[in-house]
């Protein structure tokens, strides 16, 4: 996947330019908002990761001129600043997502994987397959195997989201925010609870897996 | 301060220059009024005096058809005689005067008949010994009726207006004196309000003055009138008061981060020494820097809870309230908990009213519930049949009371005002994971909503209150 990323910490890029290289991705760098504005807008990359803070242009103005062109490519905003309000703003100026400093670099990852998925189509999918795990969005409809699996609305929220990400890596905040709405720290295992649960109802007398915990990052679904 | 100085402070204050414009609006509004009145009278005056001269007129025609011209001449020169302001001639026909007080007329009022004005010399007053005799034929201006009488004679009855002028200025007089004792009255009134204005004034900033070198106990001074100056001084006071316990708060804010965060920023710095100077294996370095990164985990948690409730007790932009459902914010951290709190042999009840709304930070209500369930179901759980926990929002009373309760060993009184303190914990060993932040958020966050936080006893256990307005 083709990343660029508008970071004036030095350190804090070419730790992250590395990372991304090794989970397979290409990663440009750009160290102010200016260049990181003239390269957003003149190739066509797959994700953005801006910085809020930036010398010569803030990341918000970036992201707002880019939106004005049309250009339509996902914008994860990265900020020291963690309210509610900064990051509402930040949404608003026409981020995707919001990730405070610091972070872990799983959680940037799978944040950043799940963003230019979202470009890709599938969006608006009504239904999604896994294996032989079938979710029907209209009539909220779960089978497995031909057997109709019942689940509680929250966890088949949770298996939505997790299903239209497939094969991706989503982390347990990330289910906090989409799933439950709330963007705040749940400060004990509450989400592992939550997906052991779904996890009973969906593996459970099956032979293959489909739900896996990915140590130190997350869940994902796949075959 | 000369009091030169203190004189211009004076004049520059205020109450001073609201005084002045009063004055000013006062003295404008007298002058239209006075216009008015002078000319009211005047008009009613020259009416009268009109309708006088006719009067007479008609009198003198009368007595001159019934009795004769001589009789006419005799009344004539009675009235002629008498003091005032009346002008009164009877001539011939050629303009030759038979009786009167006045002989010098402009040559048409004899020749033609009906109204005249005109000025002509006042002769000497007959009837005093006249003080006046630099000026013995003073200036006067005369309103004058002309008849021309069917026996030939020409009668002409009038008035001295000079006099009525005088009548005039006399209410000008009167004014101006009146006007003059108002300003200096005004003025002193104004200078006497605006010293005792002056003096609160200059007690609050010989207080602020006080608090600006360090001194933060020192108060304003309140008197028992109960004026505006008092309600200022007692705001000022409160104003005061929040400052300091801020300040205090934030003393003991850094003490606390000072103790609370340097022993795992060494534990975490001991860690990765140790790491380092492991040569034995990448096993046991891989183990290290995984304790590492949970370590710090834990201290950016920390770090974030307090700068929550750094933001929390600052106040939030209004912007950042917007209306929110408590009730499904309760209903959604107790869906949130219900499975963890199974998972622990604990019950989590919701004993919700629905659709209660407020103006709130939503992500700031829900994470002070979930410290507050986060609370039950850590110090809930001990003790016979514990582990009852319920969430609970009701109205009372204009108030939204916001309860999570357990049935576990409660908060003893004098603790319970304790645990709101940052990074206060009751048990000693510190066996349970926690900052200790968790109940002073809960606190600010209530702070934040204008409502208060506080433990009661569930009898047994702990109830812990978030009390909030309702809007």
């Amino acid at each position: 996947m083709k990343i660029l990323l508008i970071e004036d910490d030095r350190e804090a890029a070419s730790y992250l330019i590395q990372a991304l290289d090794e989970a397979g991705h290409v990663t440009h760098h750009a160290a102010d908002g200016e260049t990181g504005y003239a390269m957003a807008s003149g190739m066509d990359y797959e994700v953005l990761i801006v910085d809020r803070m930036l010398p010569r242009r803030d990341g918000l103005s970036i992201v707002e001129s880019l939106r004005a062109e049309n250009n339509k490519t996902p914008v994860l905003i990265l900020s020291a600043l963690g309210e509610v309000d900064d990051r509402v703003t930040g949404l608003r100026a026409g981020g995707d997502d919001y990730l405070t400093k610091p972070y872990a670099f799983t959680e940037l990852l799978a944040r950043v994987e799940v963003l230019a998925r979202r470009s890709s189509p599938g969006e608006g999918a009504t239904s999604f397959t896994v294996g032989d795990l079938s979710l029907d969005r209209l009539s909220r409809k779960v089978e497995r195997g031909g057997e109709a699996i019942l689940l509680q609305p929250r966890e088949f929220r949770l298996l939505e989201y997790l299903m239209k990400h497939a094969g991706k890596v989503v982390t347990r905040t990330m289910l906090l925010e989409n799933v439950w709405d709330y963007h705040f720290d749940p400060q004990t295992n509450v989400i592992d609870v939550h997906m052991s649960r779904l996890r009973s109802k969906i593996d459970r007398g099956f032979k293959t897996p489909l739900l896996q915990t990915i140590r130190g990052a997350g869940y994902m679904i796949r075959e | 301060m000369s009091s030169l100085n203190r004189f211009g402070q004076l004049l520059r204050t205020t109450t001073f220059r609201l005084t002045a414009v009063f004055i000013l609006i006062f003295i404008v509004f007298s002058v239209l009024l006075l216009a008015f009145i002078t000319l009211q009278s005047s008009i009613i005056i020259q009416r009268q005096q009109a309708a006088d001269i006719d009067h007479e007129i008609t009198q003198l025609q009368k007595v001159e058809s019934t009795k004769g011209i001589r009789a006419l001449a005799f009344a004539v020169d009675r009235l002629a005689a008498a003091p005032g302001p009346g002008i009164y001639y009877l001539g011939d026909a050629n303009g030759q005067m038979i009786v009167g007080n006045v002989n010098t007329f402009p040559s048409d009022v004899l020749h033609e008949e009906g109204s005249h004005s005109f000025n002509y010399d006042k002769p000497p007053p007959i009837d005093t010994d006249s003080t006046d005799l630099t000026d013995p034929h003073p200036a006067g201006y005369a309103v004058v009726q002309t008849v021309s009488l069917p026996s030939g004679f020409i009668l002409v009855v009038g008035r001295d207006v000079v006099e009525r002028r005088g009548f005039t200025a006399i209410i000008f007089q009167g004014f101006f004196a009146g006007v003059i004792g108002i300003l200096v009255l005004s003025i002193l009134a104004g200078a006497i309000t605006a010293r005792r204005v002056l003096r609160r004034i200059d007690a609050i900033n010989a207080t602020s003055t006080t608090i600006m070198t360090g001194n933060l106990s020192e108060r304003i001074p309140v008197t028992r009138r109960n004026d505006e100056f008092d309600g200022l001084a007692t705001n000022l006071n409160a104003m005061l008061d929040r400052i300091e316990s801020l300040m205090q708060g934030m003393k003991e804010v850094t003490d606390n981060v000072a103790h609370d965060l340097k022993t795992p920023l060494t534990r975490l710095r001991n860690q990765a020494e140790a790491a380092l100077r492991d040569a034995s294996g990448t096993e046991a370095q891989r183990e290290a820097l995984e304790t590492t990164i949970s370590e710090s985990d834990k201290l950016i948690r920390t770090f974030n809870a307090l700068l929550m409730i750094a933001r929390a007790e600052a106040g939030a932009p209004s912007g950042a309230l917007s209306d929110v459902d408590v009730s499904a914010v309760a209903d959604d951290v107790a869906e949130l908990y219900g499975p963890v709190a199974e998972d622990e042999g604990l019950t989590l009840d919701t004993k919700v009213t629905a659709g209660i709304h407020l103006r709130a930070n939503r992500e700031l209500l829900g994470q002070a519930l979930v410290n507050l369930v986060d609370n039950a179901m850590k110090y809930g759980k001990t003790g016979e049949g514990a582990g009852k926990i319920t969430v609970g929002v009701r109205e009372a009373e204009g108030r939204v009371l916001i309860e999570v309760d357990d049935n576990g060993p409660g908060i003893p009184v004098e603790d319970r005002k304790r645990v709101l303190e940052r990074f206060v914990r009751l048990e000693k060993s510190r066996t349970e994971p926690g900052s200790g932040l968790g109940l002073s958020l809960v606190a600010a966050v209530a702070r934040l909503h204008k409502g208060t936080f506080r433990i009661e006893d569930n009898g047994p256990g702990a109830r812990a209150v978030i009390d909030l307005p309702a809007v």
